[in-house]
């Protein structure tokens, strides 16, 4: 059992066990909390197969910037009084056997896939003057092109988030 | 190409007349020339006169070379697009849908929120999605096509804020589309841990039916399963009814028409040209979701009270039926299949909407008696309710046609053409209702505008189009 | 020590090998301090001491206050820029490699981002008072 593997397996489990807390936790700040640990598990994971643009990344952007967002929903919430229904035990059962039936197939189609095509250790793809050069020659257009995604982000943030001021002229027309 | 830049760069142009000028009247204005001038340079780039001269001149603004010459097919930016005459075809028709939804429903934006020039911008960014999905080569470009598609339409659904409805459906539909998204991004990238390529075409030798990795075809159950959510097939369609209920009636028109034919295009292109030669490996599941839609949407729609949802059960049942043009891997007339049904669909329902967003009541109440009240909208109406139905000598009938024709020529789905034969019939009866009502009941329905004199011609034309896509399929299909 | 200085040279993950002892010792000084606290502290149990400190007044109020939707509007436009610097790393990295052709993409990206930013401050999107 070299460093790798025991790596793995660290990062592994903290990943799917925190992943659990995020969805088995009652309160939504916890959550967001074990997400984030979630994410910190990934980034590892990241690293451990070089990818260490990934990494940084993942750091910023996701358990930053991301989960702040998140913990501002949960703070536009009411957490008082608690909302949450109660589901019943047979959706609670039939979540848990169409779940089930799901994750066995795909870990039966995962096992038994063949794996020569992908190598973890001795990549350097994942580094970021070669995630550079791809991405400004061969992506160049999905790159360019993922500028109209963030216009209509911020079109929507304007739209969904500004507070309107209707002017009199224009109410009565409205109603 | 040239469409995606302009619709783009008409957006931008959207963004900044909202901030510059005030009446909301010259805000639709002069977005309904912006619309009419892109539908132009579609045409221009469709045409063989104009096309080719059209698109060097964008490739040498972009400092691409053009090694194409402007001809057909063309592979762009590193294989990234592929742009066919079935491709531009698709998104001139799409456009000419959208033109016409414009001018029809347009100005019933100002009613919804204060941000005109917005709604606007963001239906220019939906048709830039719309272009990539007509057009892309690579997984990552149908990742990016889709997302560009849903996010405005999110911001769509929640544009009217005073209504509580209307946030439910934003929520609601970002929730569900996020997930999905999420299920179309694990797909493709099992599909590529199997084939080592995001290329639609470069990935096809990889896919052999007899040593086919398990790796690829979960990753083609997932695309289908992501796919199928957008497209609101079932049973990934429970997002749909509530959704297009709660989104303002003038946006619900946009998403349910033109936005769901451009992710069937997308579908469709992915399904043939990558997955066409393992066909026995997917057919099976996609035929039960075919069935499944037909049955769910055209069931459901019979026990709805208003009409508003009922033409959200009835674009799942339409779904279904385009579904076909899916299926039929093996047929030619697929391509047409999809872009007659997909303009038919369209026009009838923009119609029907055209005159909904009219009425104060959505319910079927609402419309007893409207044959008395405004002959031209009930007759109208009728129309486009004949088309969606499938009754002959309208283009709905026609589309249909086309899409099972394609399914039975590959032979072995017989019983499955039965069964929307049998479906369809079923969809008479919703249909029927409403002209039920607009006919043989008393009532007084109000109109929540007046029917202006350009209102009337616009919707006799649009009638007038619906019969000739039922009389005269050719003249809207790509020629030979 | 010698494995540091082995790998000094190369991109591997053992270059993150000071980061992860770095994080180690930082969450278990932490961790120790913190449980030293609770084993050691002298521990009172009374009415006053579980309330909230608040200044030495009596506290009012809930503290879950839903906040202003004003603090979301700018952390969401916050993370879109977010994200655009993020691209700049692997361009900057690639700086001479990526030559004319590479600046005219990027270039062109934070046009766009600028016309949306002008857009934002036009918009009033940014404005605290309203």
């Amino acid at each position: 059992m070299d460093i790798y593997s025991i790596l793995f397996w660290f990062l592994s489990a903290m990943a799917v066990g925190s992943a659990l807390g995020v969805i088995l936790s009652r309160n939504p700040v916890n959550s967001v909390m074990f997400l984030i640990l979630t994410f910190f598990a990934i980034s590892g994971h990241y690293i451990i197969m070089n990818a260490q643009f990934l990494a940084v990344v993942n750091i910023i952007v996701y358990a930053g910037a991301i989960m702040v967002l998140f913990l501002f929903v949960i703070m536009l919430m009411n957490l008082n009084a608690d909302v949450e229904p109660q589901k019943g035990m047979m959706i609670q059962l039939a979540g848990v056997i169409s779940g089930g039936t799901l994750f066995l197939v795909i870990l039966m189609g995962l096992t038994t896939a063949k794996s020569e095509l992908i190598d973890t250790k001795s990549s350097d793809i994942g580094l970021i003057s070669n995630l550079g050069k791809v991405l400004f020659t061969k992506f160049a257009l999905p790159f360019e092109i993922s500028s109209v995604l963030f216009l209509s982000a911020m079109i929507g943030a304007v739209v969904i988030g500004k507070k309107e001021h209707i002017p009199a002229s224009e109410k009565a027309e409205i109603v | 190409m040239t469409a995606i830049i302009a619709t783009t760069v008409f957006g931008i142009i959207m963004m900044f007349t909202g901030l510059f000028v005030d009446n909301k009247k010259t805000v639709s204005s002069i977005a309904a020339v912006l619309f009419v001038a892109l539908l132009g340079i579609n045409i221009m780039e469709l045409s063989d006169a104009t096309g080719p001269a059209l698109r060097s001149m964008t490739l040498s603004l972009l400092g691409t070379a053009d090694n194409t010459n402007g001809a057909f097919p063309q592979l762009l930016f590193n294989n990234m697009l592929r742009i066919d005459k079935m491709s531009m075809w698709f998104g001139t028709a799409m456009t000419a849908c959208t033109a016409l939804y414009i001018l029809l429903i347009g100005k019933e934006f100002r009613k919804v929120g204060t941000h005109v020039a917005e709604y606007f911008a963001l239906i220019f960014f939906i048709l830039c999605g719309l272009y990539i999905l007509t057009a892309y080569n690579s997984m990552l470009m149908l990742f990016i096509g889709i997302e560009i598609m849903s996010i405005p339409q999110y911001v769509l659904a929640g544009s009217d804020k005073r209504n509580l409805k209307s946030s439910e459906a934003s929520l609601k539909y970002f929730l569900m589309g996020a997930f999905s998204t999420g299920i179309l991004l694990m797909g493709i990238t099992l599909l590529y841990g199997a084939t080592r390529t995001f290329n639609v075409t470069e990935m096809v030798p990889m896919l052999h039916s007899e040593s086919l990795n398990p790796l690829a075809i979960s990753g083609i159950v997932f695309i289908m399963v992501a796919l199928g959510f957008k497209v609101s097939a079932a049973p990934m369609h429970t997002w749909t009814p509530d959704v297009y209920d709660g989104t303002p009636t003038a946006f619900t028109a946009f998403m349910a028409t033109i936005v769901k034919a451009g992710v069937f295009f997308a579908f469709l292109r992915l399904f043939h040209v990558s997955f066409g030669n393992i066909s026995e490996h997917w057919l099976m599941i996609l035929a039960i979701v075919t069935a499944l839609t037909l049955l769910i949407g055209n069931v459901t729609a019979v026990y709805q009270q208003s009409v508003k949802r009922m033409l959200a059960y009835s674009s799942i049942a339409q779904a279904g039926f385009m579904l076909f043009s899916v299926l039929a891997v093996s047929s030619n007339i697929a391509w047409n299949g999809i872009i007659l049904y997909g303009v038919a669909y369209s026009v009838a329902t923009i119609g029907v909407f055209a005159v909904l967003v009219k009425m104060k009541d959505y319910t079927y109440d609402g419309f007893n008696g409207l044959a008395k009240k405004n002959p031209l909208l009930a007759f109208v109406t009728t129309i486009f309710l004949f088309s969606l139905a499938g009754i002959p000598l309208t283009g709905g009938f026609m589309a249909k046609y086309y899409v099972l024709l394609a399914v039975m020529h590959q032979g072995n789905m017989m019983w499955l053409v039965i069964f929307a034969l049998l479906m369809a019939a079923i969809s008479v009866y919703y249909y029927f209702r409403v002209i039920i009502a607009m006919y043989f009941k008393q009532g007084d329905p109000e109109l929540t505008s007046e029917v202006t004199m350009g209102d009337q011609v616009l919707l006799i034309a649009t009638t007038i189009i619906v019969i000739l896509l039922g009389v005269m399929p050719h003249w809207f299909l790509m020629p030979a | 020590m010698h494995l540091l200085l082995l790998t000094a040279d190369q991109n591997t993950p053992f270059n993150y090998f000071p980061v992860a002892l770095q994080l180690v010792i930082a969450i278990g000084f932490v961790a120790v301090m913190m449980g030293a606290t609770h084993l050691l502290g002298p521990k009172r149990r009374t009415k006053d001491k579980l309330v909230n400190f608040e200044s030495g007044i009596p506290s009012v109020g809930n503290a879950r206050q839903p906040m202003g939707i004003k603090y979301f509007l700018v952390a969401i436009l916050f993370v879109l820029f977010d994200v655009e610097v993020i691209f700049f790393y692997p361009y900057a990295v690639n700086f001479r490699f990526l030559g004319a052709e590479g600046f005219k993409e990027v270039v062109l990206f934070v046009a766009f981002f600028f016309c949306g930013f002008l857009y934002i401050v036009k918009k009033g999107a940014l404005d605290w008072e309203d």
